[in-house]
This record gives C-alpha cells, structure tokens and sequence, in this order.
C-alpha cells in the first residue's frame, strides 16, 4: 500500500520488527526487509508503466520511421539500388558528387533561403492576427475564428495549389480584378516564378504559426501588459520588452514547424513555380521517381537533414546565449 | 457536461472508424469492384492514366469476352513502371514498357519471354516492329509486342502560327519568350536540342557542352515545364503558352477537344518512341495474358480508341489502313519517309543517364 | 482599448481570412464552372457534381481516406498521448535522447519516409497491404502528436491533481476524474490534426498502398496526369465545407486551448 502522501524516501523514522531483532541478537541483519522490497517493487512497477507507455509509441516510431531511416542512411553509400541482379558496392561517391557540382549548393542555398521567406512573411503575416484573435477579440468570437484558421488545414494541397494557380495566372482572378479597376498593364504577371511558390507556400504554412502564437499569447496575463503601460511604458516598450519575449517560444515553435517542411517541398515549386520551380525536394523526389538513383536521393536527404540539425542546434546556442545575456 | 460531450464525440467517432476501417481490408472497397462479389479472375495491367487500355469501352469489351474483372495500376514515368514492377512481383500481368525501357525490364529479369505461337495477331505487325532487334535478348527470345509508336514534336497554336512551322529553332526565337513549354524529361530536352543543333545521331552528343548552352538558351523562353498531357492541354487552353513539344497521340487528342492545336515534325527531326507491351515475371494470368496482347494490337480496339479519344499510330497495317486517309497518323506519320526522318529512343547507359539527368538538373536549377 | 485599434484589428482579420480563404472559394467555385480545361469567364453548371456521384473511383478512394484517416488518427493519438506523458511526467535516463529522436520525421521529406519504408518491407518480403499503408501513415503522424502533446501537458495545471492525490484518491480515479476531461480537448484536437495529415498525405499511400486500393489524394494526382476535371473540384468543395462545418460546430462545445 502505497502511503498517501506519494512517495517517501530517505530516513526511517519507525524501525520494524526486523531491526529490533538486529539491535538485539547481534546477529547480520536480512538482505532485504520488506521496506526495501517494497521500494523496489515500486521501482519496477514505474519502469514497467514507463515501458508501458513508451514501447508502443516509440516501437511503432522504430519500426516505421527508424528503422527505415537506417536502411535509407546505408543506401546513400552504395553504388547502386540492390534490386535482383544488379552489382552492388560501398561507396561514398553519392556525397562526393553532391560537393563536386556548384549547382547543388545554389539549390540547396536556395532552398535554404525559401524557407526563411516563408517562415519570416508567416510570422509577420500571422502576429498581429494571432494578437488579434488572443487579445482583440471577444471571446465568443475567438474559438470562432480559431477554427476558422484551422479550416484551411483540411483541404486538400493539390487542388488548393491549383486554385492558386488560377488565381494568379495570367488572365486569373486577379489579373480579371485589375483589369476591373483599370490597372494597366492588367496583368500581376506572378505565375510560374519564384514569388508565387512562396505565396503557395506561405498560404499553406501560415496557420501554423498563427496557432503557435495564438497558444503563445493566449497565456500571457492581461495583467502583466496593464501594468507596464500604467507603470508609463509606451505600447513600443510594452510590445518589445514584455510581449515579444514572453510570445517567443510560441514564434520559435511555429518558425520549426514551418522552416522545416517548406525547404523540402517540391509540389509549391512543380505547380507554381514554371521554370524557377526547382529546388532540393523536387530534385530528390526525381531520384526516386524519374532516375532510378535512389542511393543520391538518400544522400541528397541525409545532407539536409544534417544541415538543419545545424541550423537548429546553432539557433538553440543562440537562444542560450541571449537568455543569458538578458538575466545578467 | 462539457466533458460528457466530449466523451460521447470519442466514442462516436471510435464507432464510426470501427465501421469504415472495415472497408479497407482487402477484399472489399478496390476501386473498379463491382458491388457484388463475383468469381472472377482479376488481370492486373501496369499503364499511362488514361492510353487507351483503359478507356470504359475496352474495359468492358475484354472483361465481357474472357469474364474478367481488368484492375489497372498506373504510373507517371518509365523510371516509376520500373519501380513498381522490381518492388511488386507476381502482382502485375502485363505492363507497357517504351522499348528502350523493355531492355532494361529484360536485363532485370522483370518481363517473361513472349512466345508468339500463342498468339492470333503476331504476324500482322509491320515488319518494322516485329523485327526490332530491341525486343530481343540474345539468344532470340522475344519480351515485347509493339503497340502504338508516335513522336514527341512540335505542338503549336494555330492562331498564332497561321504559316505553320518548319523549324524546331522556332522555339529558340526571342520573339516568343515567354510562349514555350518544354517536357520535365533529361532524355527528350537533351536530344530535342541536340536535333536542334543539327545533331542527327543526338544520343552520341559531340559537343555536351553546346548542348547546354542550347538548353539554357531555350529556357530563356521557357514560361513553365510540363510534365502530363493534361498540364500541356491546360496551358494551352489558357494561352499560356502557345508552342512547345508534345506528344503526337496528346496532340490529336487534343485537337479533337477542341483546342486550336496543330502538330509537326520540323525538319530537323523528333524524337520517335514505340511503347510495346510486356508479360511481366511470374504473371498471375499467363493466357489471359495473351489475349490481352492480341486484343491490343487488333484494328478492332484500335479503330474504336482513336475514334473516341485519339490514339498514337498504330503497329500493324489493318489497323492503319483503317484509318481514313487524311488521318494525321496515317498520312504523315505511318509513311516510311517520316520513319526515316527520326530518331528513336535507344537504350542509355547508366552512365549516360546520369550524366544527362545532372546536366538537365543544372540547367533547372540555374533559372 | 481604443475604438481605431478594433476597426484597424478587425479590418486585418478580414484581409487575412480573405488571403487564406481566397483560393478556396475558388476552388469550390470552380466545382460549379463549366469549362473542363478552368478557363474563365465563369458558366455555372451542375455537371461536375453529376459526374463526381457517378466516378465509383473517386467516391470510393475518398471513403479508403476517411476510414484509413479516422483509424489512424484514434490509433496516433492514443500511442503518442502516452509516449508525450512518459516523457513529460518522468524523469528517467535517455529522455532527451527520446526528445531529439522526434526531430529526424519530421524534418526529412515524406518522400524520403515512403521509400525507405518501402524499401525496407521489400526487403522483409512483406507485399504492400492495407496493414504497410496503415503502419506507414500512424508513423509519420506519431512524431507531431507526441510533440503536440508534450506541449499541452507540459502546460497543465497540476494542482488540480496533486489536490485529488491528497485528497485520497487513487492515481486511477485522478487520472479518470481530473487529468483525462483537462486533456480532453488536447486530444480532440491532436485527433483532428493527424486525421487532416493522414486524410491529405499523398506520398505515403501512393508508394505503400496494396494494389487496387486508392486514396484521394493518389487519386487526384492520377487524374492530374489523365485529365484533371472539375469532378476533383467538386468532391474537394463539399469534403472542404463538409469539414468547415463539422470543426465550426465542435468549436462552440469544446475549447481546445
């Protein structure tokens, strides 16, 4: 039986029959009393919950993602796909190749940079509307538009994409609306360039961060902002100094969901993207789909993930390093 | 009573996946499968979405004659018909291979040996297509029946081009910047440009280099690459893009839909394809199989394909002289100048293969 | 706070729904245009729709999607809620290393996850199946469960448990009593995300669905390369608004953060 205070551990202050018998007969005292047997028991029983409630989870992860991943990493030192009768042998000439053409880096920096685009308009784009909905808004309305953000989510990519396109194309709905209020020339002329992947990526990634700064602001106390500006901050002071920071894990959060999947993709840059629509991801998913090169495309993966483990480990010091700074 | 709510939202929807997720076990809910159960055979065929194998009357022509239930399965690049037929065995029944790609299946071990005594409509194959030395290995066995063949040309908007062209450089001409869509493909750009610079045997490039040089010359026009016959079709439809190359079977198609589309094979040449039929390895349906392939190269499902949708010429001289006279795949195509005049896909080396696609990669990536 | 600000605050929520609403609405307006090939102007016409109940392919890859998506989404939710509160509620050895193990997922490409998956069961001589296709989408949802989770307990108010503990109860009766209804909406929500992640992913169903069973988002990409007609309009608009609806009205009973 548990005691009721949760878990006690140190000095026994009541000493058992066991321990009586010790101080008295001289004699060596049991390995184990049944305080120890129950401590023990108690242990096992959380290692077993712990397991429990981690191997099905992670034993799904390992089987589905890990392992697979592994297979993957040795395939990007192999020469070759060991299906049926093909010769196969270790090599390290998919990372070399990827470090012996210059156009490799243009288009990973590329994507590199397309990331950043899209993770930077997304944060300018959804902090003042996630200020809105967390601080502005009534609060029957914010569930409301809450969810209103959250829509967008369930459609599906590929159609929403090409309704971009139709949207921007020339002749589009919104070359149609220039032309209605008498632009000339009456064409934005965005479609099949670079500007209109980030649009389509921008649009897709957006309420994400929205969500992780709404979730960020919502829990900041009134109170907190109330009293900066009755102390005699100006809203500048009170925007930099109190809100920003304590709404920086939710921008952190939301810049990561955001950064990571927007430099991999391929299908912004195929649809929207014309002849400027090639990046690091429509290049792998051409290993595997329009060349036979599976080992390159694994190559090409490992490469950026390790670069963003990087980035993220680099931001992480940074992060550190500030957090010091500010404490001091 | 919040909670209670949410309660009752988890058990409803664990109902609800209780009764639905039934519907994906095997057996049930296959795409194409009748409501009722039946006893009949399943023939699996690996194909293009949407060429000819497909089409509801073929469907229903071949599954009535031989009770079969056809289960297609498609792909979007020769490269991904390879990938499923290596990573499915014994799944698929026949596949359709462009004959370059037939090699590589055949050196895999991924296509069974065809043995034409078994089948009624070998012998009406132009000579051309049965002798192909592509369909063979070396001891003589043949691994694939010719189907339809076409070229990848020039497509052009009638209205904008009223003269018609004659040139593929016309492509390259800075009055129509912004005009052209090309095919995502290494293999058609790279050999598209090396026709273009004069280059007949564009497979053994003298010059990589200037071959380059042209592609990035091209892109300078380029407003978007395509990559299926509808992306092109709606390009084209929304004047987009008036010029580019494109399949010939896609452009009659597309000129029968009504679009101002017009075909030609310039003087320099086009690159020619033949996509052949195959049995795949350890097929669950062999005689099915092959009268599969009869039923294919017959005039019968010939003629009504290209009637109702369009088809690429075909392999065998009934179903050409089926065709009206003026048909663009009898008159131009299926004579033996226009054969002449260009350059089949050949088989590429790994190695080519790989250089060609970085070379195309970095021409992409340089826009 | 000061008139100016709402008209200026509301004004910007307009605009910015408007931007993520725009495309949409011309999706499902498409749905209603009679051009197959999209061209404007606009003719209203009812034939897609017609068309989209007759498309047996596209009505029953879109009923594989819902019932693959709701599985998968119960099945990743209840995994990965555990998981979330190992790692948050114990402190043991390896726990940042089970922390940093859910980054690898989410940052390599799906294309990437769907081949070496495929690869591997290759090499395990396991064919595509109804099972690969389930296994392959809860694993690439677990990651951003776990995540998603980690942060909604790590946010909690335990006082309300440790009050119950004192008070005698049983860590069951708690966990039933008090933690499950605060976590509730939690999971509601991690529910809903993964089902809108399992419901749209297309690269893992196109490379480990079994033959014969199609999903649709395969499905609309099949038809992009045949011929991608306004029917593809028509069944994404009524799953758009169908799930508008159903997220709006669940949001008046539940308050998921």
């Amino acid at each position: 039986m548990e005691p009721a205070l949760g878990r006690s551990e140190g000095i026994t202050i009541n000493s058992t029959a066991a321990d009586k018998e010790y101080k008295t007969s001289g004699a060596k005292p049991p390995r184990r009393n049944s305080r120890q047997k129950q401590e023990i028991w108690r242990r096992l029983k959380n290692q077993g919950v712990l397991w429990f409630l981690l191997l099905p989870g992670y034993g799904w992860l390992a089987f589905a993602i890990f392992i697979p991943l592994l297979i993957m990493f040795v395939f990007s030192f192999l020469s070759d796909v060991p299906f049926g009768n093909r010769v196969v042998e270790f090599t390290f000439k998919n990372y070399t190749d990827y470090f012996s053409r210059s156009f490799y880096w243009k288009l990973t920096s590329k994507s590199l940079m397309t990331g950043c685009y899209t993770t930077l308009y997304s944060i300018l784009i959804a902090y003042p509307m996630a200020l809105v909905i967390a601080k502005v808004l009534p609060n029957r309305w914010r569930s409301a538009l809450f969810m209103l953000v959250i829509v967008p989510f369930w459609s599906n990519t590929l159609v929403r994409l090409y309704s971009w396109a139709i949207v921007l194309r020339n002749g589009g709905v919104i070359d149609l609306l220039l032309q209605f209020l008498g632009f000339k020339p009456a064409t934005l002329d965005i479609l099949y360039s670079y500007p209109a992947i980030i649009v389509g990526l921008v649009h897709g990634y957006v309420p994400y961060m929205i969500l992780t700064l709404y979730i960020s602001l919502d829990r900041i106390d009134n109170s907190l902002l109330e009293a900066a500006s009755s102390l005699g901050a100006s809203w500048w002071q009170t925007f930099w100094r109190i809100l920003f920071p304590l709404s920086l894990p939710g921008v952190i959060s939301g810049s990561i969901l955001i950064f990571i999947p927007s430099i991999g993709s391929f299908i912004e840059p195929r649809l929207l993207g014309g002849r400027s629509g090639t990046m690091i991801g429509t290049i792998i998913e051409d290993q595997f789909i329009q060349l036979f090169n599976w080992p390159f495309g694994a190559s090409l993966s490992f490469i950026m993930l390790v670069i963003v483990l990087l980035l993220m480990g680099i931001m992480a010091l940074m992060l550190a390093r500030m957090r010091l700074l500010r404490t001091q | 009573m919040k909670s209670k709510l949410m309660y009752l939202i988890v058990i409803g929807l664990l109902l609800i996946s209780a009764c639905t997720s039934s519907s994906t076990q095997p057996g049930t809910q296959k795409v194409d499968e009748p409501v009722v159960s039946t006893e009949q055979v399943t023939f699996r065929v690996l194909n293009w979405n949407g060429y000819g194998s497909d089409e509801a009357f073929a469907l229903e022509e071949f599954g009535k004659m031989y009770n079969v239930k056809i289960e297609h399965d498609y792909f979007n690049s020769e490269e991904e018909l390879l990938t499923k037929i290596r990573t499915s065995p014994a799944t698929y029944d026949v596949l359709l291979p462009n004959v370059a790609y037939l090699q590589i299946a055949m050196s895999e071990g991924l296509v069974e040996p065809i043995d034409v005594t078994k089948m009624k409509n070998w012998e009406s194959l132009l000579p051309r297509f049965k002798d192909l030395p592509e369909l063979r290995d070396n001891a003589g066995n043949i691994y694939g029946v010719p189907w339809v063949w076409g070229a990848t040309a020039v497509a052009y908007n009638t209205e904008k081009f009223p003269e018609g062209i004659t040139s593929m450089n016309v492509l390259w001409d800075p009055a129509n910047k912004g005009q052209v869509a090309v095919f995502d493909s290494f293999e058609d750009e790279i050999v598209f440009a090396g026709l273009a610079l004069g280059d007949r045997t564009p497979y053994q490039p003298d010059d990589l280099d200037a071959v380059k040089a042209k592609l990035m010359d091209l892109m300078e026009n380029v407003k978007t690459l395509w990559a299926s016959e509808d992306e092109f079709n709606k390009l084209f439809a929304n004047g987009d893009i008036s010029l580019g190359n494109y399949w010939s079977g896609a452009a009659s198609r597309a000129a029968k839909m009504g679009l101002p589309m017009a075909f030609t094979v310039p003087q320099e040449g086009a690159l020619g394809w033949i996509d052949t039929w195959a049995i795949a390895k350890d097929a669950p349906n062999k005689d099915l199989a092959y009268k599969w392939l009869d039923y294919m190269i017959s005039s019968q499902f010939y003629v009504t394909w290209d009637t109702t949708a369009g088809a690429p010429t075909p392999t065998t001289q009934k179903s050409l002289d089926a065709l009206p006279e003026d048909n663009f795949n009898r008159a131009v195509m299926g004579t033996p100048e226009m054969i002449e005049h260009l350059v089949f896909m050949e088989t590429m080396s790994p190695e080519t293969r790989e250089e060609w696609n970085r070379l195309w990669e970095e021409v992409k990536a340089s826009q | 706070m000061k008139k100016s600000i709402h008209v200026i605050a509301y004004a910007y929520a307009i605009l910015i729904l408007l931007f993520l609403y725009g495309p949409l609405l011309v999706m499902v307006l498409m749905g209603f245009n009679r051009s197959p090939l999209y061209e404007l102007p606009f003719n209203f016409d009812l034939i897609w729709f017609q068309r989209m109940f007759t498309n047996e392919r596209l009505l029953t890859s879109t009923r594989n999607s819902i019932g693959l998506a709701i599985s998968v989404s119960i099945l990743a939710t209840f995994l990965g809620t555990l998981a979330a509160w190992a790692l948050v509620r114990y402190s043991f050895r390896g726990r940042n290393v089970l922390q940093t193990l859910l980054v690898p997922p989410i940052t390599i490409p799906w294309l990437i996850l769907a081949v070496s998956m495929l690869l591997m069961f290759y090499w395990l001589k396991i064919p595509r199946s109804n099972m690969t296709l389930f296994i392959g989408h809860v694993g690439v949802a677990l990651p951003y469960v776990i995540l998603v989770m980690i942060t909604r307990f790590q946010g909690m108010d335990r006082t309300l448990e440790e009050a119950a503990r004192s008070l005698g109860a049983s860590p069951l009766v708690t966990f039933f009593r008090i933690t499950f209804p605060m976590i509730l909406p939690g999971l509601v929500a991690a529910m809903m995300f993964t089902f809108a992640v399992s419901f749209d992913n297309f690269t893992i169903s196109h490379f480990l669905a079994p033959q014969g069973v199609s999903t649709l988002p395969v499905e609309i990409y099949s038809a992009i390369r045949k011929g991608f007609t306004p029917e593809i309009n028509a069944i994404s608009g009524i799953i758009f608004i169908f799930s508008a609806v159903l997220i709006l009205i669940s949001s008046r009973e539940i308050k998921f953060f």
